[in-house]
């Protein structure tokens, strides 16, 4: 079966549904159509209201009290404390916005040109062994976190660091020592070390593009060849755009994941924010004030601060999306 | 069945949020298959485990301190096996989460009134850790009839806090002193430290000299030495290429640093923060090893594979280390025979060795304090010779400390001649008041007051006495609840 | 095609393919060396991982790079390691037995009889004699250490029964906000995209209390049941790939009386092997390697913790065994990754959505 090109048909529905069905009247087809869609999403509908809302809700109750986490029923209302407290009189809150929207900035980027491109690496006709390739290139992303963190503490160890080894060896300067890259110890490297070390976990991304390059219809490309396209001209023309909404579920998540950015900084250096206040980020603050000052009245409030930046950012991303995935889209 | 649960606020807020969401649907109602499965393999393992319908569930939580190490928790399981058999009223469980995770789940339990019964070993850190969360033990020690008296008065002192009461029994006491490897003192053609508290140190020229930080200082600088042998007298020496550190005072806090120069607190007695003079000197003392004579692990040495990752005096390449009882049996194995112990230099005239002493605390929560406490006996008399081999402690009731050492000489250090008499002298040396005593909201204080170390060590041009003047006004509004640590790590 | 129009005067066909075939040649070569290159990198961290959990403890701190030992001798009942001395004569490989800074005591191993030999010089830049030596050992020990095969079966039981739960759920919810119209499926998504955008460890408390109500501590049921309701992360990405799934076939099915469910599993499922694959490759890893979940819910209940658990009691708090980390996560990672090795095979370009192979 020969494709035509492909109508993106869905993709116009990537926005928020703000615009109503044209028709007015609903006829029975419609209503039908309704219902077994409410019938399709009723298994995330119950495990919500039976799992999240009220953990959710709960929590945003937390945020006006002043509870202590060991002592529960010493709990006190302190209606909006917490919030004044959090939004203008704690200093270290901001500290942690600024190391968190600095890594996500260096991060975000990075992260999904590396994910795209090494998918695009894996899925080449080029590459012998592709599923090789695929296996070990996936590889790190299944190593227990206990193992990789410490892999990276030593590896990237100024002194003896095989990272500092490898770069005075190649490139013969002296890149160990307190006059070296001090990859895990200077926090202006913070964020770039953070990005490496996160580079590495890409592997499920990676993946998610992976899937999505299969949805590429061969048949685009062939015309495309036809026309004389190159493959720079394909890869924007076709690939980018055909993908875009599996790079679109990157994107949202990498914002997500960033903003909520916490495993590997703890596991590296607790909560002391070493060195000098740059692996500070904004989670690593909740989970000092909720978990170990178990102050989780307080807790509660920086987490729902953090839900609403990031719902706020999410929402501007879905609204962007329809232009820059639709735009994309017609220009196939 | 399981035990009823303390409903308190969080619960109502739940069970009224519950009502009002008209979610009336019991969760249990959809059941897989395969959840079936599961819920019948679990309640199987608990069927097993409960043979009898009348013993009490005991749950003892391990991994505030000692005891969540890979090799610890077989012995560990042993002691409650054997419990268990010794009688048929209680249950003990154990519970073991490794430290880094501890916080984040006992926490979730506390608040949720699912709290174990037993947690420990806890030293006084540990337990600050979770204010209010303790039980008042008097009344039991007193409705049971336990005998206080097989402890040093001052030790059971010691876990008196104002306002709560009896949080816990002394357990085990772990005294500072220091480590010095045999070897590297050869190498360097110096004499060993001096064996006991007033015996003075001799030079390599004979010449007699004080035990104190100041001949310390200097043998540091001995004893740090570089890639090509020069040590850090030497105009050669090259501290980007370090291979031996003279001298590291291992795992501690800011306030454990500066009890080297003394004991101090940083709340005086009408609670307001203060900053003790011989702590800012200790400090200073500090800096100037790190950063004039590069003699103590500084910047990232201290993570270094060479000093084993940070348990520096293990790798062998690191002279002089002060630490704890704790250490010589949990942290010196690869060490072998090449080690021997000294004590504590003095410092501006006195000497301090301070102190760690663990204990066992029930908590608040507890439906059953009798039959907790009955456990707590059991932990810290008849199993606590065993359980303190585990952890390396001293035992705290003075009835059990006569052979303690005696068998460590048999047993982990046969040959060694290791010099425990330092180990009791240092208990006359402890520091008063404790470097881990409490301190109003005690994680935030301590949080803050650690930026000032954690900078001191990577930033070679930390005003540090500017630091401490920040952290007293820190301390100061931390103590009264009116805002937050401004220092930056 | 284009690529025939001959640029040149004379163009056979047999050039032509020649020279394709050439480009091929050169494109697979070029490719795959870009490849390997990246990969040495990128397997570095792994390959210091392995190296280290051949190394014995001291190795860890001393050896460089490879797990080497320093060659021995036994002189008088102790141990004494060799190193390369030089003298005016040549090197010769003696034994330190003294160490001093300026001045050491040797023993040759080849003529212990003749007693100690004095070198002037500093013995820290001397080149210890050195051998491979493997601490094979480590693995066994690990093994020994904790118990695998029950940690292991509980991650595996965990991983695949979840699995079978969560995708399934979730693709029956990405159908449903990708296809079908309906008040209110704007918020709802919205509300959906809030589980994942509300940090999960606020709720840790308020969920734990909840279960703990209910009285599900203590066993799996807290960590597997939720998973049976979908979850924002797979509906999030199946939705999006469904969204790339051209309608007409759909439209057909309709066309011919298919009701919904029917399109749903001959017309959408089919289509979305490899993002199904991709959200179960996901859901699995994710599973294998949860940590905090089964942490709170299973402290309780030691007998039926995962291998997630089990390895961090090798971190010590003061004192890691980090051979033994290394080796006991390695022994693990096997299973994942020849699952992911054979899975991934669905992963070929094209014949998925349009049914045409190349």
């Amino acid at each position: 079966m020969a494709t035509t090109m492909v109508k993106p048909a869905g993709w116009g529905r990537l926005r928020l549904d703000r615009t109503r069905p044209k028709r007015q009247e609903i006829g029975p087809l419609e209503r039908r159509r309704a219902r077994a869609g409410l019938l399709f999403i009723s298994p995330w509908l119950v495990g919500f209201l039976l799992f999240y809302l009220l953990p959710m809700v709960a929590s945003a109750f937390f945020s006006t009290l002043s509870f202590q986490l060991a002592t529960p029923d010493e709990a006190e209302f302190i209606g909006l404390g917490n919030w004044q407290r959090a939004l203008f009189n704690d200093p270290n809150v901001w500290r942690a916005w600024i190391v968190t929207l600095r890594f996500a900035v260096i991060n975000l980027p990075i992260g999904l040109v590396v994910a795209f491109g090494f998918a695009l690496l894996l899925n080449s006709d080029y590459l012998r062994s592709r599923n090789l390739f695929r296996t070990l290139f996936y590889a790190p992303s299944v190593v227990p976190f206990i193992a990789s963190t410490l892999i990276f503490s030593q590896i990237l160890n100024s002194q003896t660091g095989w990272v500092n080894r490898l770069i005075s060896f190649l490139f013969g300067i002296d890149a160990t020592g307190v006059d070296g890259i001090r990859w895990l110890d200077n926090p202006t490297l913070i964020p770039l070390t953070y990005t490496f070390i996160g580079i590495w976990g890409l592997g499920n991304a990676i993946l998610i593009n992976l899937a999505g390059l299969q949805g590429v219809p061969t048949a685009l490309y062939e015309s495309a060849s036809i026309d004389g396209a190159g493959w720079w001209r394909r890869m924007w023309h076709i690939t980018v755009p055909m993908v875009s909404p599996v790079i679109f579920y990157n994107l949202v998540l990498g914002l997500v994941g960033l903003l909520q950015y916490f495993l590997q900084p703890f596991v590296l250096n607790g909560t002391s924010g070493y060195p000098q206040g740059a692996t500070n980020f904004y989670m690593i603050y909740f989970y000092k004030q909720a978990f170990q000052f178990a102050q989780m009245g307080y807790g509660a409030t920086l987490a729902w601060i953090l839900f609403f930046v990031a719902l706020a950012i999410t929402i501007v991303v879905f609204g962007t999306a329809r232009s820059w995935v639709y735009y994309s889209a017609e220009q196939t | 069945m399981r035990k009823t649960r303390h409903w308190l606020p969080l619960g109502l807020a739940l069970g009224l949020l519950l009502a009002a969401c008209g979610a009336g649907t019991t969760p249990t109602e959809e059941p897989d298959i395969t959840d079936d499965t599961d819920a019948a393999a679990s309640e199987e393992e608990e069927e097993e485990s409960a043979p009898s319908g009348d013993t009490t569930r005991i749950r003892w939580f391990v991994g505030l301190g000692a005891g969540s190490d890979v090799d610890t928790i077989p012995a560990q399981e042993e002691i409650v096996e054997r419990f268990n058999a010794s009688q048929d009223e209680i249950e003990l469980v154990l519970e073991i989460v490794d430290n880094d995770a501890a916080y984040g789940v006992l926490n979730p339990q506390l608040a949720a009134g699912d709290a174990p019964d037993i947690v420990g070993p806890v030293g006084i850190r540990g337990r600050d850790g979770f204010p209010g969360a303790w039980l008042d033990l008097e009344p039991l020690v007193e409705s049971s009839g336990y005998d206080l008296s097989v402890f040093d008065p001052e030790l059971v002192e010691f876990y008196e806090v104002e306002g709560e009461g009896l949080l816990g029994l002394p357990f085990g006491v772990f005294p500072q002193f220091m480590f010095y490897n045999l070897d590297l003192f050869d190498e360097a053609g110096l004499n060993y430290p001096p064996d006991a508290y007033d015996e003075p140190y001799v030079m390599p020229d004979g010449t007699e000299v004080d035990w104190d930080v100041d001949t310390l200082r200097e043998l540091a600088q001995l004893l740090t030495v570089d890639g090509n042998g020069n040590d850090a007298t030497s105009s050669d020496f090259d501290r980007n290429d370090i291979v031996q550190f003279g001298f590291g005072n291992q795992w501690t806090d800011m306030r454990g640093l500066a009890t080297l120069f003394g004991p101090g607190a940083l709340v005086d007695a009408d609670g307001n923060a203060t900053m003790p003079d011989h702590w800012r000197e200790a400090m200073s003392w500090y800096q100037d090893l790190a950063w004039e004579d590069g003699t103590y692990p500084f910047a990232d040495y201290g993570g270094a594979d060479f000093l084993d990752a940070g348990n520096w005096f293990n790798s062998g390449n690191m002279a002089l280390s002060a630490v704890h009882l704790w250490y010589a049996t949990c942290c010196t194995g690869e060490l072998e025979d090449a080690w021997n112990l000294a004590p504590m230099p003095s410092a501006l005239g006195q000497t301090t060795a301070k102190l760690h002493a663990d204990t066992f605390t029930i908590t608040r929560a507890t439906d059953h304090p009798d039959e907790a406490f009955t456990v707590l006996q059991y932990l810290i008399g008849e199993a606590a010779s065993d359980l303190l081999k585990i952890y390396g402690g001293m035992p705290a009731r003075s009835d059990l400390q006569g052979s303690f050492f005696d068998e460590l000489d048999e047993g982990q250090f046969a040959g060694m001649g290791l010099n425990w008499d330092v180990v009791e002298a240092s208990l006359a040396f402890n520091d008063n008041p404790n470097h881990e005593a409490g301190l109003p909201n005690s994680q935030e204080s301590q949080d803050c007051y650690n930026r000032v170390t954690n900078r001191l060590f990577v930033d070679p041009d930390y005003d540090v006495d500017a630091a401490l003047d920040q952290l007293v006004g820190d301390l100061q509004n931390i103590y009264d609840g009116t805002g937050a640590c401004t220092l930056v790590e | 095609m284009n690529l025939l129009v001959p640029r040149r005067q004379v163009t056979t066909y047999d050039e032509v393919t020649a020279r394709i075939k050439r480009k091929r040649l050169l494109m697979t070569w070029g490719v795959t060396t870009l490849a390997v290159a990246i990969l040495s990198v990128w397997l570095m961290p792994l390959a210091y991982a392995g190296v280290t959990s051949l190394k014995t403890r001291s190795q860890v701190a001393d050896a460089p790079i490879l797990p080497t030992e320093i060659a021995t001798f036994e002189f008088e009942d102790r141990k004494y390691e060799v190193f390369e001395v030089p003298f005016d004569d040549g090197d010769r490989e003696l034994a330190l037995v003294t160490r001093g800074r300026e001045t050491s005591e040797f023993v040759d191993p080849s003529d212990p009889e003749a007693g100690l030999i004095t070198w002037e010089g500093r013995w820290r830049t001397l080149e210890p004699v050195r051998s491979l030596s493997l601490a094979w050992g480590n693995y066994p020990e690990a093994w020994e250490l904790i118990n695998f095969p029950r940690l292991l079966f509980w991650t595996t039981f965990y991983a695949t029964v979840t699995l079978f739960g969560a995708v399934i759920s979730s693709a029956f919810v990405a159908y449903g906000f990708s296809r079908f119209r309906f008040r209110g499926r704007g918020v709802l998504f919205m509300v959906l995209m809030a589980t994942i955008i509300l940090p999960p460890a606020v709720t840790q408390v308020p969920s734990y209390a909840f279960f703990s109500w209910i009285g599900w501590t203590g066993t799996w049921l807290p960590l597997i049941v939720p998973q049976f309701f979908a979850n924002a992360y797979n509906v999030f990405l199946l939705r999006q790939y469904f969204f790339t799934i051209p309608t007409e076939m759909e439209q057909a099915a309709a066309g011919d009386g298919a009701g919904a469910l029917r399109t749903f599993f001959y017309v959408i499922l089919p289509q979305s092997v490899p993002a199904l694959t991709a959200v179960s490759l996901f859901h699995f890893f994710f599973a294998w390697n949860d940590f905090f979940g089964p942490l709170i819910y299973l402290v309780s209940n030691r007998d039926i913790q995962p291998i997630s658990i089990g390895l961090t009691f090798f971190s010590g708090v003061y004192d890691s065994e980090p051979q033994l980390i290394m080796a006991a996560s390695f022994i693990p990672l096997a299973i994942p990754l020849v699952i992911f090795f054979f899975a991934q095979r669905v992963f070929i370009q094209g014949i998925v959505i349009t049914g045409v192979d190349k």
